[in-house]
C-alpha cells in the first residue's frame, strides 16, 4: 500500500543546504507531522515528497515505487495548499471534480464521488457557489475535499490551518483527523505549531536546520525530548546547564545547577559530566516547603494558571502556578520530582 | 478648505477639462461632416446653415473608402492575433522564467517604441522590399505591423503572466492536469484581461497606423489612415476629412469603452485575496 520511504534526502539551493540527508518512513495509514521553526526545511521536504522539487540526492519511495523523479501529476499524492489554491473561476463542484476530470472519470462516478465528499465535509449547500463566496473554513474544506476526491494513497498538508482564526483552527483540526482516520489515509502534515502537531499526529518529526532532531510519538516527544531544542520547542521547557556530581542513593543522578541541587531519574544515562537539563514549568510543585526557590520578576495571569518568570542566581526560568496570589518581587519555593528532571545533550 | 473639498474641486475641474477636451473636437468633427456643399459653413454662423448627410453618402459612393475599410479591418484583426501569438512565449519567459538580465530584457523589449514611427517605417520598408515582399503589399504591411506593435503585446501579456498564481499551477499539476488543462485552469483565467487588452491595443494601433501603410501601400493599396492623410494633403476638403476621421476614430472609442468594461469585470479574486 502507500508507505512512504525517504532515504538520505538532500536538497541544496546554490550554497544553501535546505534539507540535509534526511531519512524516515511513514507507514500505511499513519499520520506524521513535520514540525519545526520556519526555515528548518520542512516545506522543502514536503515539496520533494509531492514532486514539485527534485532532490539533489537521495530517494523517495511511495507505495513501493521509486518516485524520486516522478512529476507531481503522475504521483499518487494530493497536496492541501496553505493558500488553498482553489480555482476562483470554478464553482465548488468544479473544484471538487477537477482532478476526476483529469483522470477522465465517467460523469456518473464523478457525480457520486463529489456528492460523497460534499456530505463528508458538509459542503452540500455550497456546491454551486464560487470559492470567494465561502468563508475561510469552508474554503479550507473544499481544498481538503479536492485533494480527497482523487482518493490518493498519500495526502500532504502544507500548514493548512495557518489562515484560519484560533477557534476555527481547533474545529478543522479535528475534522482533518477524522477524515484521515475514516479514509485510512497516509498523511504527512507540515506545521510550525506544536499544539497542532501534538493533537493530530501518530508520530512527529522535529526538524531543525535541514536535519531531523527527533522522531517520536507526541507523548514521547513531550515527556522524553532528545535534545534541549526539542524540549524547548515542544511546550516550553526550562533548559539550563548542570553538572553531574554522582549517583544518588536509590537510583538516579545528583546534579548541580544554578537553581540548586537536583536529582534526576531520567532512565537515560548522562552523556557527559556537563550536560543540559530540562524540566516543565507546569510540573514544579510550588509549596512553602519546596527545597528550591527564586524571585519572581514578572507574572502573566492566564486564567487557569499564572505564568511566572523567576530568577535564581542569574538563571531565569518559568514556573506555572494554579493560583494567582503571587506578585512581582515575591520569593517562591518549589520542588521538582526526580522523574521530571531530564538529562539531555552535553552543554557547551 | 478641507482636503476632501480640495480633492473634489480638483476632480470636478479635471472632469470638466476632459469633457471639453473630448466633446469639442467630436462635436466639431460631427458638425463639419454634416455641412451641405450647397451652403458653406462660414465663421459668422454658430452651426452649419444647412445640414445633410451628403458628404457621407458621397464619400461612401465616390472614393476608395470601401476598399480602404476592407483593408484596414482585415489587416487589424489578423495583426492583433498574430502579434498575440508571437508575444505569448516571450511574455511567458519574461514573467515566469528566471534568467540573468531579465529586468534588462523587459526594458529592451520596449525600446522600439522610442523610435519615431516614420524613421522605423522608412528603413523597415527598405528591408521588406529587399526581402522581395513587393508582391503582396498586404502581407508586407501585416509583417511590419506585427513587428512594430509586438512591444505593446509583450508588455501587456508579461503583466498578465505575472498575475498567474504559482499555487494554482501547482494545484492543477498535483491533481494530474496535462499542460493544456493546466493552461486552461490556472493561466487562462488570470491571463484573459491582458489577452483582450493586447488584442485591442494592437488592433487600434494597426487601424491607425499611417507611416508604413503609406510607404508600402502607395499608390493603390489604401487603408483608412492613408486615405485620410491623402485627403488632408491635396485638394483639402474639410467636411470630407471630418467624415474620414470619424470613421477612423469612432470604432476605436467604442472598442476602448468595451476594453475598459472588460478589464473592470475581470474577476478580482484572481489578482487579490483568497480563492
Amino acid at each position: 500500500m502507500s508507505k512512504i520511504i525517504v532515504q538520505d534526502l538532500t536538497m541544496q539551493f546554490d550554497q544553501f543546504v535546505a534539507v540535509n540527508k534526511v531519512s524516515f518512513e511513514v507507514q500505511q495509514g499513519e499520520f506524521v507531522t513535520l514540525l519545526g521553526p520556519s526555515g528548518c526545511g520542512k516545506t522543502t521536504l514536503l515539496k520533494m515528497i509531492s514532486g514539485f522539487l527534485t532532490p539533489t540526492q537521495g530517494r523517495i519511495h511511495i507505495g513501493g515505487k521509486d518516485v524520486t523523479r516522478t512529476p507531481p501529476e503522475d504521483r499518487d499524492t494530493a497536496l492541501c495548499f496553505q493558500s488553498y489554491a482553489l480555482f476562483p473561476h470554478m464553482t465548488v463542484r468544479g473544484n471538487l471534480e477537477f482532478g476526476l476530470r483529469q483522470q477522465r472519470t465517467p460523469a456518473g462516478d464523478r457525480k457520486a464521488r463529489v456528492s460523497q465528499i460534499a456530505v463528508q465535509l458538509s459542503l452540500e449547500q455550497q456546491l454551486g457557489k464560487l470559492p470567494n463566496a465561502l468563508s475561510g473554513g469552508q474554503q479550507q474544506r473544499v481544498a481538503l475535499g479536492r485533494a480527497l476526491s482523487m482518493q490518493p494513497g498519500v495526502i500532504l498538508f502544507d500548514e493548512p490551518l495557518s489562515n484560519l482564526d484560533a477557534k476555527l483552527r481547533d474545529q478543522v483540526r479535528f475534522e482533518i483527523k477524522r477524515i484521515q482516520h475514516e479514509n485510512a489515509l497516509t498523511a504527512v502534515y507540515v506545521t510550525h505549531d506544536q499544539s497542532e502537531a501534538l493533537a493530530l499526529s501518530d508520530r512527529v518529526i522535529v526538524m531543525r536546520d535541514g536535519q531531523i532532531e527527533q522522531i517520536a510519538t507526541p507523548e514521547d516527544l513531550y515527556h522524553t525530548p532528545a535534545t534541549s531544542f526539542v524540549a524547548d520547542f515542544i511546550g516550553n521547557a526550562n533548559v539550563m546547564p548542570a553538572e553531574v556530581i554522582g549517583e544518588a542513593d536509590g537510583g538516579g543522578w545528583i546534579l548541580d545547577s544554578k537553581i540548586g541541587q537536583l536529582i534526576s531519574r531520567d532512565p537515560r544515562d548522562p552523556q557527559a559530566k556537563k550536560i543540559n537539563i530540562a524540566w516543565r514549568p507546569e510540573l514544579a510543585h510550588v509549596t512553602p516547603e519546596g527545597p528550591l526557590s527564586g524571585t519572581v520578576v514578572s507574572r502573566a495571569f492566564q486564567g487557569n494558571f499564572t505564568d511566572l518568570h523567576v530568577v535564581t542566581q542569574g538563571q531565569s526560568y518559568r514556573l506555572q502556578v494554579p493560583h494567582s496570589d503571587v506578585s512581582v518581587g515575591d520569593e517562591v519555593a518549589f520542588g521538582l520530582d526526580a522523574k521530571d528532571v531530564l538529562m539531555l545533550e552535553p552543554s557547551r | 478648505m478641507t482636503q476632501a473639498k480640495i480633492n473634489s474641486f480638483l476632480m470636478g475641474v479635471l472632469l470638466a477639462i476632459c469633457t471639453i477636451w473630448l466633446l469639442v473636437p467630436f462635436t466639431m468633427a460631427i458638425l463639419w461632416s454634416l455641412v451641405d456643399p450647397a451652403q458653406p459653413w462660414t465663421p459668422d454662423h454658430l452651426l452649419p446653415p444647412q445640414m445633410s448627410t451628403y458628404r457621407w453618402t458621397n464619400m461612401w459612393e465616390n472614393s476608395a473608402l470601401k476598399p480602404a475599410l476592407l483593408n484596414s479591418y482585415t489587416l487589424a484583426p489578423i495583426t492583433a492575433i498574430v502579434t498575440l501569438l508571437l508575444a505569448m512565449p516571450t511574455s511567458y519567459c519574461l514573467a515566469r522564467v528566471p534568467f540573468p538580465g531579465r529586468e534588462v530584457a523587459k526594458l529592451l523589449v520596449l525600446l522600439p517604441l522610442v523610435v519615431p514611427g516614420f524613421v522605423t517605417a522608412i528603413f523597415f520598408t527598405a528591408i521588406l522590399f529587399q526581402l522581395g515582399l513587393t508582391q503582396s503589399r498586404f502581407l508586407a504591411i501585416l509583417i511590419a505591423h506585427c513587428v512594430l506593435f509586438l512591444p505593446y503585446a509583450i508588455r501587456t501579456l508579461t503583466v498578465g503572466f505575472e498575475q498567474v498564481r504559482q499555487d494554482h499551477i501547482d494545484a492543477a499539476r498535483d491533481l494530474g492536469a496535462s499542460p493544456i488543462a493546466r493552461f486552461r485552469a490556472a493561466y487562462l483565467p488570470a491571463l484573459r484581461p491582458s489577452i483582450f487588452a493586447s488584442l485591442l491595443i494592437v488592433f487600434i494601433q494597426s487601424i491607425e497606423e499611417f507611416a508604413i501603410a503609406f510607404i508600402v501601400g502607395s499608390p493603390d493599396f489604401t487603408t483608412v489612415p492613408t486615405l485620410l492623410f491623402s485627403r488632408l494633403g491635396q485638394d483639402f476638403i474639410r467636411p470630407d476629412a471630418a467624415v474620414l476621421s470619424l470613421i477612423l476614430v469612432v470604432p476605436n472609442v467604442i472598442l476602448m469603452l468595451f476594453l475598459e468594461a472588460l478589464l473592470k469585470s475581470a474577476n478580482p479574486t484572481l489578482s487579490s485575496g483568497k480563492g
